[in-house]
């Protein structure tokens, strides 16, 4: 009998199916992959597990129990510890306090003790981490052996862990390897997310590789291949259309030469107008950040941007803004409205120079122009006196995309233009693109979103760890090829 | 009418029903309250306040708050009689030349929230005790009496016989900060900001300029509240204006401009400060003693806070999609 059963899990967000009757058995004593794309339900899947979210259908059953709506606590209870990609320490506090936090629940702590399980148990597992040690003094990569070493001191008999590798370099890697290795001999059932796919073969015992949501299939390590991982990843089916588009290009209006920040090596790029360049690239490639250094919210290390073939330097986003770059930034709620004003006010913030007379906002104008974007945008409300707090996520995105065509943007950075909006919704965005296309407007699309990608993109950048690894025209990208290149795997190889 | 569409109304006309029943509570239990002579006294008491708090009113939308109002209007007032008094200066550029002291104050302050990023209620904590240290330096902790006529006029004057130079001051104020919030382009980036720094930053908004620009402007305001504060008392000492910071923020907040930042309207803000002043005047009509009128004036400020988190709460929100 398997010590952790997954059956018929379901679980449907907004416009998505995260989970989509997924059924995989876990045995004590192995370590499990799981596999797949931006958005294939991996984080989903840990998190049910883990009872941070209640599945609608399907049931968790660990070591014989089974449950439907398993909470944190519930879930700890049976011995589940999770490694999650964001940072969970105390920074204030000592290593060795971070490590015991919730393991003793005495009023007076006893210190002593807490060193000495600290020291032992990094000792065990070959970490050289004194235990008095702050948190915050540590650099990240240990920091991260911090958090494993304190999921450790819980005895999981389920330990998951997600990317755990991102902030190591090669040689805390093998510590952790080390770790896993010893953990595992003691019988803990290990669940290693991944998209390293170097690690996954040389740590893991099994793979399962999900997709849409679904379940593909679980291999043992040694029956497969990274090509193989890579098709059935991949496979997906395309059955959204997308805008006819007529292809043609004008000039060049913008061009990176090797331009270098925001912890993303030198990138050299252009864009003509009437293009869209789609930017693919798995969570955490530099995507975002490159698009936030083109936009100059944040300052560029070195190289240069050109727009219209002349040289720019933008030391704010009101700069980029001004010479006609704009973006459409990934989190609508935090950085791309205000969502306790009006709709009105919201569209015309970044026009405000264009409807000002004397330091005199020219209400008519601003009425005028809010409408003619909530005409063509189809904003659905009653009034664009509205608080865009109250509107839906496509009508919230909507409002975000006509303030930065109210501010008279050429060039547009989409970043996930179409999430957590539904149906109805993305088909407007993506033919209200296509039409900002045909006018001239250059597009950047970054996007996690495959299947969007190969369907809006002339053409498709892919980032790897900050560097740019490949541009696929239209006709040569395919589904295979744009995540060999995003794995940073070698181009030919998955071809 | 349903609860989603009655609550804003509520929340619109909660504070102006508050100053209202006040008014009416006071003339029913005292005879002496509603007469001329006490509604212009109240107005005259508070139209400094109402000055000041107009001017702390532009950091609080910008999202900021500013505890170094009195100590700024402490030596704004002490410059000006320095310089009237000592210098022999005439009242205009004294007043003038104070002012403009006032305004280095807050282009200061706003400089120094900026570049040392830090949240600005611990730089005004400092800078407040700076503008002590310089008021005190200045007025070399004496009093300054017998400011000239002229300058008194300002606080104790009347035009046409009846109406009070300083109210008149006050409504001149209030009218240019409403058309400033209102109507300026200004005034929208100041609300943005106080709403979403970072999205009004990538909406091209001059994040940083505007903040500056807004502590100045504030801090203008603030001088001009110490100038008729000063005029009213008729002598300058570094202990007069200290302590108004704390009656503006709870006005402020009593007239719903946000602690959060991006909220709030004059009108409210006037609200607010004259809910205090006829509380103050009548409870002492009454007979009740200042000791007692803090507690009562801190249990008003408790209970509109927790007015508006309640209404504010998703529990009585109603989501309309």
């Amino acid at each position: 009998m398997p010590f952790l059963a997954l059956s018929g899990l379901s679980k449907t967000y907004p416009g998505v199916r995260a989970l989509d009757e997924v059924s995989i058995s876990f045995e004590a004593g192995e370590v499990h992959a799981i596999v797949g794309e931006n958005g294939a339900g991996k984080s989903t899947l840990i998190k049910t597990i883990a009872g941070a979210i209640v599945a609608d259908e399907g049931t968790v059953t660990i070591a014989g129990r089974s449950f439907a709506d398993l909470t944190p606590a519930l879930s700890r209870a049976q011995g589940v510890e999770v490694i999650y990609q964001e940072f969970n320490l105390v920074p204030t506090l000592s290593v060795a306090e971070n490590i015991c936090m919730g393991l003793s629940t005495n009023f007076f702590p006893d210190f002593k003790r807490m060193r000495e399980t600290a020291r032992d148990l990094l000792a065990e597992f070959g970490v050289d981490i004194s235990p008095n040690t702050l948190v915050r003094e540590l650099p990240s990569a240990q920091q991260q052996l911090v958090e494993i070493a304190k999921a450790l001191a819980k005895s999981p008999r389920i330990l998951i862990m997600d990317e755990p590798t991102a902030p190591l370099s090669l040689a805390e890697v093998d510590s952790l390897f080390a770790m896993i290795r010893k953990t595992k001999a003691r019988g803990t059932c290990i669940i290693y997310v991944s998209h390293r796919m170097d690690e996954i073969f040389a740590i893991c015992d099994r793979i399962t590789v999900l997709r849409d949501g679904r379940h593909v299939a679980t291999l043992a390590t040694g029956e497969t291949d990274r090509d193989t991982l890579i098709r059935m990843m991949v496979g997906r089916e395309l059955t959204r259309t997308y805008p006819e588009r007529s292809g043609s290009s004008g000039d060049v209006v913008l061009e990176l030469d090797a331009l270098e920040g925001n912890g993303n090596a030198p990138i050299s790029l252009s864009m003509r107008s009437g293009e869209i360049v789609g930017l693919a690239g798995l969570v955490g490639a530099g995507r975002t950040e490159l698009a936030k250094t083109i936009c100059g919210a944040v300052a560029a290390d070195s190289g240069v941007l050109r727009l219209d073939g002349k040289e720019v330097v933008f030391r704010s986003p009101r700069d980029a803004l001004v010479a006609g770059i704009g973006l459409v930034p990934e989190n609508r709620k935090e950085e791309g409205t205000f969502l306790e004003k009006p709709i009105r006010w919201n569209i015309s913030i970044g026009a405000l120079r264009f409807l000002t007379r004397w330091t005199t906002i020219n209400r008519p104008a601003e009425r005028k122009l809010a409408e003619a974007y909530r005409d063509r945008l189809k904003i659905k409300t009653p009034s664009l006196g509205q608080k865009v707090g109250n509107l839906s996520g496509g009508n919230q995105q909507k409002v975000v995309i006509a303030k930065t065509l109210a501010a008279r943007a050429r060039v547009i950075l989409f970043d996930e233009p179409t999430r957590g909006i539904d149906v109805g919704a993305r088909a407007e965005v993506y033919a209200l693109m296509a039409e900002l296309a045909a006018e001239g407007i250059a597009i950047l699309m970054i996007t996690s979103d495959m299947e969007e990608l190969l369907g809006m993109s002339d053409r498709i950048l892919v980032l790897h760890n900050g560097h740019l690894v490949g541009t696929l025209a239209r006709a040569e990208a395919t589904q295979e090829r744009v995540l060999s290149l995003a794995s940073g795997l070698k181009e030919d190889k998955a071809a | 009418m349903t609860s989603s569409a009655f609550m804003p109304l509520v929340r619109r006309f909660i504070i102006p029903l508050v100053l209202i029943l006040l008014l009416v509570l006071f003339s029913v239990v005292s005879p002496y309250f509603l007469t001329v002579q006490n509604l212009t006294n109240i107005l005259v008491q508070n139209a400094y306040v109402i000055i000041a708090a107009i001017g702390l009113s532009f950091v609080m939308i910008s999202g900021g708050i500013d505890l170094s109002i009195g100590y700024q209007m402490s030596v704004v007032g002490v410059v000006c009689a320095v310089f009237m008094k000592w210098f022999g200066m005439p009242v205009a550029p004294s007043i003038a030349l104070a002012i403009l002291i006032g305004v280095l104050m807050g282009l200061t302050n706003g400089i120094a929230s900026i570049t040392l990023k830090v949240h600005s209620l611990i730089v005004t904590l400092g800078t407040l005790t700076i503008y002590q240290g310089l008021s005190y330096i200045i007025s070399n902790q004496s009093a300054i009496i017998n400011l000239p006529a002229s300058f008194k006029y300002i606080g104790q004057g009347f035009v046409f016989g009846w109406i009070p130079v300083s109210v008149l001051l006050m409504l001149a104020c209030a009218l240019t900060a409403a058309f400033i919030l209102n109507v300026t382009a200004f005034g929208r980036m100041i609300y943005a900001i106080g709403g979403n720094e970072e999205a009004a930053r990538l909406s091209g908004i001059p994040v940083h300029k505007v903040k500056v620009v807004t502590y100045a402007l504030s801090s203008f305001f603030v001088a001009l509240a110490a100038i008729v504060l000063f005029a009213r008392s008729g002598s300058a000492a570094s202990s007069t204006g200290p302590g108004t910071e704390f009656t503006a923020i709870t006005a402020a907040v009593l007239g719903g401009i946000s602690f959060k930042g991006g909220e709030g309207r004059v009108l409210g803000l006037v609200t607010g400060v004259l809910i205090l002043g006829v509380l103050g005047n009548g409870m002492q009509l009454i007979g009740l003693n200042t000791y007692a009128q803090y507690i009562v004036k801190g249990l008003v400020l408790l209970a509109a806070v927790g007015f508006d988190t309640w209404q504010n709460s998703p529990k009585t929100k109603r989501k309309t999609v």
